[in-house]
């Protein structure tokens, strides 16, 4: 099997005794967009400070094809970062900004010209070169940083929530000129953000930490459709977690719990016996609504309790009388037929193929 | 009723303004007196104190050790009020504090015991009477305004700065010289200017240290035991001609440092 | 971010390396770090180390001897002429800190809230420039000011109100801490007046308290620290100075700096001028604490 480009194997950042990294392992392939994700205070951005060589690993190694990278000194590696506050060189020009890690590399002033004009160009700021950086708005700022980063023509890019300074509506452009960047370059981008919508949108896999730890890696969809534990379940968002009490129903497990009662695959990786406390998890956008009962399996009656719109798609929160709570996600079109208003009593029904359950 | 407190107000500061600045004022009008004695009614327009001083070889003399002396010690207070500043800026370490205060506290110190006590350290050493004894005292004297200035500077830096030059290829030196130096430049040359207006015109420690070698100051300090002597204003007024041009240098370079964070923010 | 001195990593495996990266950086962190302590250490604190050393040295056939006498600070401590300057030089500066202080706080209020922003930058801008301009000057000039033919008597006798006698008195040295002093001191209220929150003031005047009483129960509790402070650096000013008291007080009586001078420049008696200076930083470090104490403590005092 071909070495991956980048591996962290079993790494940790102590300070003192507090565990900023406290012990995480994946690969990145080249190519790839990668998206380091968790909520503030989980490690991710210690981990791509760890990968610039920013910061030490106290233990553990980082590989870069296949060769050990700890001692190499930030100047020495090849990863530039497009920093969260942009980090721009205040007294120098845009266009001495973004020439700056060429001249480290000791390039001809005539090719660092050309190449910076050229990055300038590709992301829309040749127009200001001879300014200062505090002349220029947010998301200007930003297209400097990630010319300064891009003009190493490095092999991979690092970005610190390169989205986070930006107002709402610059988001959501930069987000998918990043994904357009990413395409056009073929270079690995490795992006740290605390949001699951960015990550999620722009990434091919997503790293999610807590607490220092890796809680799982895949692609979007796999993530979103088959969480690995509660807290990955909890921190992507749109899932119902229905605790109750298992047993076995033939090739399903069956769970009693305040919801009611529901079927779903019976899981491969781990057994259940009778009686014990299990998890089911139920994507909101896989349950339907129904104005009664129709006497099908997994079908839960609950009182309306609200309703969120967020665009074109509707969050429906259901009480049930145990007293769970569901959520439901429904396109608006899906709903136009079915009254809904709070206080009232409606079904809620789902496939038995779509739960599955978490181990603890 | 409020305007008449106001107007009271400010011709209260202004008085006190008059007080402050009477005898600078007084000194740059009085050199050009014919009179021999200073007071009113004005004696006529003269040169002749400043031909006075400009023939006068003990005076040319301490002119030129106090600028040799000014010259060598804004360079090195310079150099160690920006390493200072540096090292608060960018380490953590224990016994920082100690660190620092031994960087700034002697200002603090009367420099009538930083006088005594630099003459008997450097009469075992060999360096008094020497100019390079009392360029010893004036860097001590002058190295905390300029680590000041230059700590004020580099507290507008974003602190990733020197990381991003790193992550760039820069070396710490390559960064240190490619984008700390010349972000503080400004904090820089103000510090060697008033650090050269601290030492052009300390006349105490220069005064016990510098046995034969006297700078200018501590000529006037001998002249001010004889008589009265308009000599001193024509002194007086080129010594403030030099230091408040060295200062306004340095306060422009400081204005145009603070307008420039100003407008940042704003 | 401010980072911890490089110290050598012991838990990485590849130690040569790791330690040939450590030794690079500790040579960068020392080559910057290490001259300003060297310099200071050497010319400043060893200096006052043995200024303190040299308080036990004699003087035998007027040559220094290393020695561990007492002899000194007895023959000094006991003396008449010390115990006299000591307390002139003490109540003297202190009462220059006060009236530096007072007379600075009308003018420092009115850079503070009475002028526009950029009439108090100039202000404060010039009240930089005396503090690097020739002292002795000033005070010579000061000095023909103040002389029986000087231009106040010129003015002050013809109305029957003078000869007014200032110099070599008490009141002339004072003038001159004065001169010293006060550019500082109203720089220091100053700042320490801008840094009272406006929104305070406003809301005392809200609540219908009076423009005294604002002052008195508002501004100056919370510039307190800055007030204290210009207050502490007059005294330190005043009580370290040597030209205001020799040519405008006319050296009599001599202050702890004439002391100290004269033992030193025609006495030639080192080690008892390093008891005087040593008298003095003991003074000038019991009254920072104790203005420490009052700049900082008891803030919830007045809650």
């Amino acid at each position: 099997m071909a070495i991956p480009m980048i591996e962290l194997d079993r790494v940790a950042k102590h300070y003192g005794d507090q565990a900023a990294v406290a012990d995480v392992s994946f690969d990145i392939e080249k190519g790839e967009f990668i998206a380091l994700m968790g909520p503030s205070g989980c490690g991710k951005t210690t981990t791509l400070r760890m990968i610039a060589g920013l910061d030490q690993p106290t233990s553990g190694e980082i590989r870069l094809w296949g060769r050990r990278l700890n001692e190499d000194a930030p100047w020495e590696r090849d990863a530039p970062l497009v920093w969260q506050s942009y980090a721009l060189f205040p007294f120098l020009s845009v266009r001495k900004n973004v020439e700056f890690g060429l001249k480290q590399r000791g390039l001809p002033a005539a090719e660092r010209r050309r190449k910076a004009d050229e990055w300038m160009e590709r992301l829309g700021i040749a127009g200001f070169a001879e300014r200062g950086v505090d002349q220029l708005s947010g998301g200007q700022r930003q297209r400097v940083a990630l010319a300064r980063a891009l003009a190493l023509e490095p092999e991979m890019l690092l970005l610190d929530e390169p989205l986070s300074a930006l107002d709402p509506h610059l988001r959501v452009r930069m987000q998918s000129e990043l994904v357009r960047l990413h395409r056009e370059l073929g270079i690995t981008f490795i992006c740290v953000t605390h949001s699951h919508s960015e990550a999620f949108a722009m990434a091919d896999r997503v790293v999610i930490m807590n607490e220092g730890r890796v809680q799982q890696v895949g692609a979007p969809r796999d993530i979103y459709r088959r969480a690995a534990n509660r807290f990955v379940a909890e921190f992507v968002g749109g899932n119902n977690l229905f605790a109750g009490t298992a047993s076995s129903a033939g090739t399903r497990l069956r769970v009693d719990g305040p919801f009611g009662t529901a079927l779903a695959p019976r899981p491969a990786e781990f057994t259940f016996q009778d009686g014990d406390a299990v998890t089911l998890v139920v994507a909101a956008d896989r349950i339907e609504l129904a104005p009664a009962p129709m006497g099908a399996d997994n079908e839960v009656e609950g009182r309306v309790v609200t309703l969120d719109f967020v665009g074109s798609s509707v969050t429906v929160f259901l009480e049930t009388a145990g007293g769970a709570e569901l959520r439901i996600q429904q396109s608006l079109s899906q709903i136009e037929n079915t009254p809904l208003s709070p206080g009232q009593t409606i079904t809620a029904r789902w496939s038995q193929d779509v739960g599955f359950f978490l181990s603890s | 009723m409020a305007a008449l407190r106001r107007i009271l107000l400010i011709a209260y500061t202004a008085l006190l303004f008059a007080f402050i600045f009477a005898p600078i004022v007084s000194t740059i009008v009085f050199s050009f007196n014919a009179d021999r004695f200073p007071s009113l009614p004005w004696g006529g327009f003269s040169l002749q104190w400043y031909a006075a001083i400009f023939n006068d070889a003990t005076i040319q003399r301490g002119l030129v050790n106090s600028l040799i002396v000014a010259g060598v010690t804004c360079v090195i207070a310079t150099f160690l009020g920006f390493s200072a500043a540096y090292i608060d800026y960018r380490y953590r370490f224990l016994g920082k504090s100690v660190y620092l205060a031994l960087a700034a506290l002697p200002p603090t110190v009367p420099v009538v015991i930083l006088g005594v006590a630099l003459l008997t350290f450097e009469g075992r050493i060999g360096l008094s009477g020497t100019l390079t004894g009392i360029i010893v005292g004036h860097v001590v004297l002058s190295t905390p305004f300029a680590m000041a200035l230059v700590r004020m500077r580099l507290a507008d830096l974003d602190p990733d700065i020197e990381r991003a030059a790193w992550n760039l290829g820069a070396t710490p030196w390559a960064t240190m010289f490619g984008v700390i130096v010349p972000f503080c430049l400004p904090a820089i040359f103000a510090a060697i200017f008033l650090t050269a207006a601290v030492s052009f015109d300390e006349f105490m420690i220069a005064w016990f240290v510098s046995g034969v070698n006297e700078t200018l100051p501590v000529r006037v300090l001998a002249m001010l035991q004889g008589q009265v002597s308009p000599r001193i204003n024509a002194i007086g007024a080129i010594v403030f001609a030099v230091s408040i041009t060295l200062i306004v240098f340095a306060q422009v370079l400081l204005g145009s440092i603070a307008g420039r964070a100003a407008r940042r923010k704003g | 971010m401010s980072e911890p001195l490089p110290l050598p990593d012991t838990a990485s495996e590849p130690a040569r390396a790791a330690s040939s990266r450590w030794a690079n950086r500790a040579r960068y962190a020392v080559f910057w770090g290490a001259p300003p302590a060297l310099w200071q250490a050497a010319f400043f604190l060893v200096p006052l180390c043995f200024l303190i050393a040299m308080t036990f040295w004699s003087v035998r056939n007027f040559r220094l001897a290393p020695d561990s006498t007492l002899a000194n600070w007895t023959f000094i401590l006991t003396a008449g002429f010390f115990r006299n300057a000591y307390v002139y030089t003490f109540w003297l500066s202190a009462l220059t800190a006060l009236i530096a202080s007072l007379a600075a706080f009308p003018a420092a209020y009115t850079l503070a809230y009475k002028v526009s922003p950029a009439t108090r930058r100039l202000m404060i801008f010039m009240l930089v420039v005396p503090f690097f301009t020739s002292y002795p000057v000033r005070i010579y000039s000061t000095q023909i000011f103040f002389s029986p033919q000087g231009i106040i008597n010129t003015v002050l006798v013809p109305l029957g109100l003078g000869p007014l006698q200032v110099l070599n008195t008490p009141t002339g040295t004072v003038v001159g801490y004065l001169v010293l002093t006060l550019p500082l001191v109203v720089l220091l209220q100053t700042f320490a007046l801008s840094n009272v929150p406006r929104i305070l003031i406003e809301a005392a005047h809200n609540l219908g308290c009076g423009r005294f009483r604002t002052i008195w129960q508002v501004i100056i509790p919370s510039a307190r620290i800055g007030l204290i402070v210009a207050g502490t650096f007059a005294f330190v000013l005043a009580f370290g100075d040597y030209v205001a008291p020799t040519y405008l007080g006319g050296s009599k009586p001599p202050t702890l700096s004439i002391l100290i001078a004269d033992q030193v420049k025609s006495g030639n008696n080192w080690p008892r001028a390093s008891v005087v200076a040593a008298t003095m930083i003991l003074t000038l470090m019991m009254v920072m604490l104790v203005m420490i104490a009052l700049a900082y403590g008891r803030r919830k005092g007045r809650g």
